[in-house]
């Protein structure tokens, strides 16, 4: 306990930004950070090279699906982001994905719910799966990565209970709205990413400009110093974990409507790996109390460019996670370097 | 306050390392826990003293799953051989599980998440250097183990001297292995005829001079499990090197005012996790009788059930605390609960149970983790 809040205390971000502003009092960081604007450059340099390299990267045939696939793991990301500034982190979000994906899939095969309602209720059974990670992480008061590896295999049994038969079939097409193909888009925009957009306009608000935002990172900067300043901190962490599993409802929808008419019980799988290297790759400390909601976006888009740059040069498409790899080594390593410098400044 | 007494007793022999602090206290210091009634000192037994909670807990699952066998609940027989067959499920996820606790032990979030993908690649060296090019079989286990430890030791430097959180240097190494892993052979398996023979390595053998009266056992327990075990229970409990261990995850600060070279420490554990991932290799090569590029990663991959025994065991997640013992026990709770599991259950319902068992015993024994810490100041 007390070397973990030694170590925060030492780095605390929010210190080190009001000693450089000096005679400006300044309380909130810039808009846009030193990190993302290099993932901006890093992600242009991508797309320039990759446009040379063939020919049919840069056209809206192969820029749209790009942005559809970013989605779901974009919107995961967001709200991985806030756990990860309070000082947690969710693995399960990959089996709470697969859980909400087999409800929302039977429903509108079985019983031919209409896709608003489907939903609705696909959002309403994750934010309960996050609340059931929150009541436990923040009333428990264990490790969160403990807790969530347990619940991950718990919510898989029961992501499979639900499957019963190992596939769900004809899989409806109303779910297209969220999908790849025309009807997933107006004016050239994909309905997925512009849902994705709004939702991490809407988060960066709540984070930069409200008090309650501004909580989740005096816990992750220093818990004991928050819950003294007046914050409910079990409230807030718990509160987390629910926007984390209403986001991820949201997103298994996408994944259901990006696959073809036909789920099977690896959905999900490995997308609390990816949303955990969109946040790290986007600038967010792991050690809490820093991060940004735009960066994990930029971040999640990078590792699809990464992904889609692979496929189309040609080369094998499994070499897209060494390259995942080696961004999420140099993302937190520049960072590391900054922090180091900043520091010593 | 009922402060462990043991700890502050064992404090006493003077200012040298007292190497057996953290360690014997298990034993208990006979007389100071008079003040305490009978079922009081029950419960803190139970609660601070993890191997006699998983003691207890293992007679229990056996206990009932002969009782449902016996009442003809199961689909197979539940008996000393099927006990004993199950433990080739026990060698690598214990082995894993060292791996693990040495990591954890180091302590600032230590975590290895790339033990799986650690497996996958060392096991595709081992299908091309015993498979494909014909080395004899100890050169081929030695260059495993030297890239297993490779791997390991990239993971160290990212952790240990350029200062990466653990979580993030080994999901992103994770990511890299996983991925050379799959890349190296073109998707394929690399199954010739020797790694196919390589799967007499594991067969059962009966155990020499009162083998005739017990179940034959696995024979990777006696060439690979029980030989780490001895060198990772004398490592962390018989060496300077070990108690530097347990030092560093208890406290860093204070660990390199007392001249302990903390990166140094923190890097050979790595090290050490990435060795006993190669020697997983070779078992996982023998069990599948084909080296495949999948092998530590495919469905909940390896690490996972890892850091479950590790955490099960009662090592805590902040570093500094945590036992050999608790990890075979810990292993032995799960492969066995698993086989009952599997028995208990008509087609594959019973590897589904076995996810929610897994589950709900990891919850079970953080939030006992937890209590435990309030109430009496962590598990020995």
């Amino acid at each position: 306990m007390t070397t973990s809040t030694t170590a925060k205390g030492s780095t605390p971000s929010s210190a080190a930004q009001g000693g450089r502003a000096g005679r400006r009092v300044r309380m909130l960081p810039p808009p846009v950070t030193g990190q993302e604007f290099v993932l901006i450059g890093v992600i242009a340099a991508l797309w320039v090279i990759l446009a040379m390299a063939t020919p049919a990267f840069m056209t809206a045939g192969s820029i749209q699906p790009l942005l559809v696939a970013a989605a779901p793991v974009s919107l995961i990301g967001i709200g991985m982001t806030l756990i990860i500034i309070t000082g947690g982190i969710d693995v399960s979000v990959g089996a709470i994905v697969m859980v909400c994906a087999v409800i929302t899939a039977k429903m509108m095969v079985d019983s031919g719910v209409p896709l608003p309602v489907a939903v609705v209720v696909s959002i309403a059974v994750g934010g309960v799966l996050g609340l059931v990670n929150g009541v436990l992480i923040a009333y428990g008061r264990v490790h969160a990565i403990i807790i969530t590896f347990g619940t991950a295999n718990i919510f898989r049994w029961v992501g499979l209970q639900i499957f019963g038969s190992s596939t769900v079939n004809g899989i409806p097409t109303t779910l297209d709205t969220f999908g790849r193909s025309a009807a997933g888009r107006t004016l050239g925009v994909p309905h997925a990413f512009l849902i994705t957009v709004l939702i991490a306009a809407a988060a960066w608000w709540y984070l930069r400009h409200t008090a309650g935002g501004r909580h989740f990172f005096a816990i992750g900067s220093d818990e004991h110093a928050a819950r003294l300043a007046g914050v409910r901190v079990q409230r807030r962490v718990m509160l987390a974990y629910v926007i984390t599993g209403l986001l991820v409802g949201l997103a298994a929808c996408f994944v259901i409507a990006q696959g073809t008419s036909t789920l099977d019980q690896g959905v999900g799988t490995g997308k609390e790996l990816a949303a955990i290297a969109a946040v790290v790759i986007g600038g967010t400390s792991i050690m809490g109390g820093r991060g940004s909601v735009l960066g994990t976006v930029l971040g999640a888009l990078l590792v699809q460019t990464v992904t889609s740059g692979v496929t189309q040069l040609g080369w094998k498409s499994q070499l897209s996670d060494l390259f995942v790899g080696v961004a999420i080594i140099i993302a937190v390593g520049a960072d590391l370097i900054r922090e180091r410098a900043r520091r010593r400044r | 306050m009922s402060v462990p007494t043991t700890r502050e007793q064992s404090e006493d022999p003077g200012p040298g390392p007292d190497l057996n602090a953290p360690l014997d206290t298990s034993v208990g210091a006979p007389g100071d826990t008079t003040r305490e009634s009978v079922p009081q000192r029950i419960i803190r037994a139970l609660l601070t003293q993890r191997i006699v909670l998983l003691a207890i807990l293992i007679v229990a699952v056996v206990v009932v799953m002969t009782v449902l066998d016996a009442g003809g609940y199961l689909t197979g027989p539940y008996d000393s051989d099927y006990l004993a067959s199950a433990l080739i499920n026990a060698v690598p996820l214990a082995m894993l599980g060292l791996a693990e606790l040495f990591v954890i032990l180091s302590g600032r979030g230590g975590i290895d998440l790339s033990v799986g993908a650690n497996v996958s690649l060392s096991g595709m060296i081992f299908g091309y250097t015993y498979g494909l090019w014909g080395w004899p079989v100890w050169l081929a286990i030695l260059a495993t183990v030297a890239c297993g430890a490779f791997l390991g030791a990239l993971n160290g430097f990212l952790i240990a001297y350029v200062g990466f959180p653990a979580l993030i240097a080994t999901l992103a190494t994770y990511y890299a292995y996983k991925s050379v892993a799959i890349v190296i052979h073109d998707q394929r398996s690399i199954s010739p005829k020797v790694i196919q023979d390589f799967f007499s390595s594991a067969r059962s053998v009966e155990i020499p001079l009162v083998g005739g009266n017990l179940p034959n056992v696995p024979l990777g327990i006696f060439t690979f499990l029980v030989p780490t075990m001895l060198v990772v229970w004398l490592l962390l409990a018989r060496t300077t090197y070990g108690r530097r261990v347990y030092a560093v995850g208890t406290n860093d600060v204070a660990a390199r005012w007392a001249a302990i070279d903390v990166r140094d420490a923190r890097f050979k554990a790595y090290v050490i996790s990435g060795i006993i991932s190669g020697l997983v290799a070779v078992v996982t090569v023998g069990q599948f009788a084909s080296a495949r590029p999948d092998s530590g990663v495919s469905g909940n991959g390896m690490a996972l059930p890892a850091i479950t025994i590790a955490v099960l065991g009662g090592v805590a997640i902040t570093g500094g605390i945590g036992r050999v013992a608790g990890i075979i026990l810990a292993t032995l709770l799960i492969v066995w609960l698993n086989a009952g599991i599997l028995l208990a259950f008509e087609d594959n319902q019973g590897s589904q149970y076995q996810l929610l068992a897994l589950g709900a015993v990891l919850v079970f024994a953080a939030l006992l983790n937890g209590v435990t810490t309030r109430r009496y100041g962590g598990t020995k």
